[in-house]
């Protein structure tokens, strides 16, 4: 079988385009970084990845800018072919600014605000546990139902909002809510520091309708081997190195794009 | 002679006497003094234009030319076994590892950017990232790490409300830089005091990973005759015109607007685009086996950086300043010493410029990205050792280039002051209130209000975060196992009470710091802090601070030999006082970088189990001196910690052999706040989140309070008891007595009789101090 092919898309100011093409990499994907005005034909890639940092210099708001770039308007075609795009931290903003996700109405729905948090304004990074949501995301299928997993976070926009009436209530219904910030047990308590940034419904990453674009602020690739893990303790560098929990996400993006 | 000066342009200084000269020189804001322009004309065997009196105003300034501090900087070791490059360039390079033949090394580059940091606090901290980040990626790496040691004025003192300002503005300066061009912050350390008040020290470290066969050195290549000068970024502007001038003079209130057209606009966005673009450039260069000269342009631009990189290859250059993109109509003095930000210098044989221009112009297309920004090129590297530059058709410059480039140096007098310091008869203490007193004073309380700002995981490859442990660690090469750590230090009140000492114990804790991960301290850079040099009694205190930072690093060897520690990268900055001429504390500011073969065997200071026991190494002294417990009771005292050469190596040695026999739990040195301090913060673990209490039981002959808060060097470990017999092996080895203190149980901190205080206490008390500090 032909090696699932991603791009890992850089725009200007993306900062986590290697070890997000390195997570590819890891699960035994091919991936290339791509510039934002790449001449390469984007249909011959199974699946895109956008990763975080700061495109545009946050201009506007965050992820406005990028979500008008003309390479936007070729990942939106090939997402609507079905393939899988994941969308991580700015690259999250990214998709929630195209309207991608949630993608319910072809239209802007939501909108990652400013951080509320009690400790620190602005930019904030720390690790937090998500859940994983019953949801029909693609990329959550090599996790188990309800997993737990610590993961970073670090942004000063990450708390999904929206003024249209209805529409949390609809992205229930529809299982898009892929991610739920909570604590060492589970609970989605949404309190700081368990819900890091006042997100509406502790909500860390949503999906589009069919489950093939997911819009997250934690960054799976940064905890995409243990020895990423924080609360270090000494273990041989073999179980250092082995896969954390953040590569479960590309695992299943590998095994999505085979299965089509 | 060819190329002969323009005669409108010469300023005739010859024929000025020394107030005609002095008025001129001020109104066109020359800070040279008289005998130094003087010193021109003589060099030239006539008088200089305006612009070559800019240049060597800018390259014989105190930032540029270290002229006072050259001579004594050979008392520094720079070489060394594991040395790749010592402090010639841009930055230094020490040897990491080698795999599979190919050998890796750590580049390690450290500065200060403290006046513009005090007057323009957010872009001044923010272009000194942007400054030490150039340094470290024109050696041709790759950045993965940065450290930010601060110096803040007191923050309930006189001038609390800016003191408050300025350290926030400076934090969201270091994040709003380092952040968006995807390094991450991974040390660095926090001290206020009323010695800072009116400037403060914002210091700034960056490390990078490069292959030693991919090093690019910042001077012309071999036969670099007929090559291209090209600069790449931002366009050329007024801004940060006289940056260099600006760092070698003293603050003035008066100056304060002028002052702030010194300091440089930082532009991460562009940052970011330009190093992807130029990591681009590397491997276009390697893939085509092109030599190329690559350097940062940081301190008086244009000027400081084409006439060194064709120097260091022993080179002339010839400019055209019309050729220089840039963003406003500027004379020729200013496009060459402005220092806009995020440009750099390249030179390359003139095949290479197109795939240059191509990466650069067209394949991140700068001129997008920024206004005005591009790639560049302005001249071509001469056999015939000049400088010559042209403007609007006319010869601007045309002087020897190693006149340009090789500064002067004075010999400056020194003179011990006379002080008169003295211990404190203090009355014992209420110990439950002391201790939290002690964890709350922003000196030693969490600094999570400052780092929780900063990236720490972008790239992937922290293992040991800033909080979790006494040093960062890092696993920088994709599946090996190798670590690089990282660790700033140095107590401005123990400079205060004797430079000399001052200096050795940063030298000594940052070592420390990085052994007490388990990582074997390997290289150093030294930022030194101090006043006006120009007065005997601040020399002085420089003098000791560098004599302090040698021994220190010539007396605890590299492990394995009885070599120095290598100091391979540092920077000086002068006249850190205010109008008033009250320096700041001396400090000589040091960051340490350690190898560790195995990331695995690395730990940090969070207690890890109950019912193991609590060692001591590094007898408690009574040297209080500069200590936080004497700084709670007001009282400053005389006697100051000082390092046992032999002792403390002997004791660093222990430490990293019994970490790597895997015989420790956590480990944790003991500094600012003393052995009750550090076992509290071992309790409480980086977080704050820690559930195991410790019982101790501290046999001292120095009453209890000294026993408690004396911050002579020491280590306390955690031990499973059935390793306790192996560790005492690895300590008599090396000659270093273990003392059982006590165990981990319960969930209090309790010395019996003396302290009893549950976790949930010291943990109020250690999280609220420093954002106490910051509101």
């Amino acid at each position: 079988m032909k090696k699932p092919k991603a791009a890992v898309i850089l725009f200007p100011g993306t900062n986590c385009e290697e070890e997000t093409a390195r997570s590819c990499i890891s699960v035994g994907m091919d991936a290339d970084i791509l510039r934002w005005n790449t001449k390469e034909d984007l249909s011959s890639y199974d699946g895109f990845v956008l990763p975080g940092g700061w495109s545009y210099e946050d201009r506007v708001r965050a992820g406005a800018v990028a979500s008008k770039d003309r390479i936007m308007e070729t990942i939106k075609k090939e997402a609507k072919g079905g393939k899988p795009v994941l969308g991580i931290c700015n690259g999250a903003q990214i998709l929630i600014e195209t309207g991608i996700v949630p993608g319910i109405k072809n239209d802007i729905q939501m909108a990652l605000a400013k951080n509320i948090n009690p400790l620190i304004s602005g930019y904030y990074c720390t690790w937090v546990n998500i859940k994983n949501n019953p949801s029909n995301c693609i990329f959550t299928k090599s996790l188990g139902k309800g997993e737990i997993i610590p993961i970073p976070i670090a942004h000063g926009e990450g708390r999904f909002t929206t003024k249209e009436e209805g529409l949390l209530e609809q992205l229930i219904k529809n299982s898009q809510v892929v991610f739920k910030y909570c604590d060492e047990k589970g609970e989605t308590i949404d309190k700081f520091p368990i819900n890091p940034n006042g997100s509406i419904n502790n909500i860390a990453g949503l999906c589009n309708p069919e489950g093939n674009v997911l819009a997250m602020m934690p960054h799976p690739e940064r905890c995409c081997w243990n020895r990423q893990l924080p609360g270090f303790e000494r273990k041989s560098f073999q179980e250092m190195n082995d896969p954390g929990p953040g590569r479960k996400l590309f695992q299943a993006m590998k095994e999505y794009i085979e299965g089509r | 002679m060819q190329n002969p000066v323009d005669p409108e342009q010469i300023v005739h200084i010859s024929k000025m006497g020394d107030e005609e000269l002095l008025k001129f020189m001020k109104e066109n804001g020359i800070s040279l003094k008289i005998s130094e322009a003087r010193l021109i004309s003589n060099k030239l065997g006539r008088d200089p234009t305006l612009t070559e009196l800019y240049i060597f105003n800018s390259e014989w300034s105190e930032h540029c030319s270290y002229k006072s501090s050259k001579n004594l900087l050979k008392m520094l070791p720079t070489t060394g076994p594991n040395v790749i490059q010592g402090p010639e360039e841009d930055a230094g390079i020490i040897h990491l590892t080698t795999i599979d033949g190919e050998r890796y090394g750590v580049i390690l580059a450290h500065e200060s950017h403290n006046h513009p940091s005090q007057v323009v606090p957010y872009e001044g901290a923010a272009t000194g990232i942007g400054g030490i980040v150039r340094d470290v990626i024109c050696m041709g790496g790759r950045i993965i790490a940065s450290a930010d040691p601060l110096r803040f004025g007191d923050p309930k003192g006189k001038f609390a409300n800016r003191t408050k300002y300025i350290a926030n503005a400076v934090v969201d300066g270091i994040s709003g830089y380092t952040n968006p061009i995807g390094v991450p912050n991974l040390g660095g350390d926090a001290y206020f005091n009323s010695s800072f008040d009116d400037n403060c020290l914002v210091n700034v470290v960056s490390i990078g990973l490069v292959k030693e066969k991919d090093i690019i050195h910042s001077r012309a290549p071999e036969n670099a005759e007929g090559f291209d000068v090209i600069i790449v970024g931002k366009g050329t502007d007024n801004s940060g015109f006289g940056g260099a001038s600006f760092a070698s003079l003293v603050l003035d209130e008066e100056d304060e607007e002028s002052n702030k057209g010194a300091v440089q606009v930082p532009d991460p966005f562009l940052k970011n685009v330009l190093i992807r673009a130029t990591e681009a450039a590397f491997r276009e260069a390697k893939k085509q086996g092109i030599e190329v000269g690559f350097k940062d342009m940081g301190a008086a631009g244009i000027m400081c950086s084409t006439s060194e990189i064709a120097a260091d290859g022993g080179f002339g250059v010839k400019l055209d300043l019309d050729k220089v993109h840039t963003t406003m109509e500027i004379p020729s003095f200013i496009i060459m010493c402005a220092e806009t930000q995020e440009r750099f210098t390249w030179v390359v044989p003139p095949n290479f410029t197109p795939t240059i221009l191509k990466i650069y112009n067209e394949d991140f297309e700068l001129p997008n990205v920024a206004e005005g920004a591009r790639a560049s090129v302005i001249g071509k590297v001469t056999k015939e050792k000049q400088y010559i530059i042209k403007h609007k058709g006319k010869v601007v410059c045309n002087a020897p280039i190693d006149e340009v480039t090789s500064g002067i140096v004075y010999d400056r007098p020194y003179k011990e002051p006379k002080r008169n310091f003295k211990e404190p008869n203090l009355p014992e203490p209420d110990y439950n209130e002391m201790v939290l007193k002690v964890l709350n004073h922003p000196n030693v309380a969490s600094k999570i209000p400052i780092y929780k700002h900063y990236d720490t995981e972008v790239q992937g490859l922290a293992v040991i975060r800033p909080g979790e442990a006494d040093a960062g660690l890092m696993n920088p090469i994709e599946n090996h196992a190798v670590g690089v750590a990282l660790a700033t230090d140095s107590n401005p009140k123990y400079g205060r009470l004797d430079p000399y000492w001052g200096a050795g114990m940063a030298v000594a804790e940052a070592m420390r710091n990085v052994a007490a991960i388990g990582a074997v301290p390997s290289g150093l850079t030294d930022c030194l802090c101090y006043g006006n040099p120009e007065k005997p009694e601040v020399f002085w205190q420089f003098v000791e601070g560098v004599r302090g930072v040698a021994d220190a690093a010539k007396n605890i060897w590299l492990k394995g030999t009885e070599d120095p520690v290598p100091v391979v990268s540092g920077n000086v900055s002068f006249y850190n006082e205010n109008a008033f001429g009250k320096a700041v504390d001396p400090s000589a500011i040091i960051n340490c970088v350690g190898v560790i073969e195995d990331v695995g065997k690395a730990i940090t200071m969070k207690i890890k189990s109950e019912g193991s026991g609590l060692y001591l190494i590094g007898e408690r002294k009574d040297e209080l001196g500069g200590s936080v417990y004497y700084e709670v009771n007001g009282e400053l005292g005389a006697n100051v910690p000082k390092v046992d050469f032999e002792k403390e190596r002997a004791m660093i040695y222990t430490v990293i052999d019994a970490i790597d026999k895997g015989l420790v739990l956590s480990c944790h040195d003991i500094s600012d706040g003393g052995l009750v301090t550090a076992i509290a913060e071992m309790i409480l673990g980086g977080e704050a989140d820690g559930k195991i209490g410790a019982e101790i039981n501290l046999k001292s002959e120095l009453r209890a309070d000294k026993a408690f808060f004396s911050e002579s060097s020491g280590f306390v470990l955690e031990l499973d008891e059935k390793d306790v017999k192996e560790v005492e092996n690895i300590c008599k080895e090396h000659g270093v007595e273990l003392v059982k203190i006590g165990e981990t149980k319960g969930e209090s901190l309790v010395v019996k009789g003396l302290v009893d205080l549950p976790i949930e206490k010291l943990k109020q008390s250690w999280t609220s101090g420093v954002k106490e500090a910051l509101r």
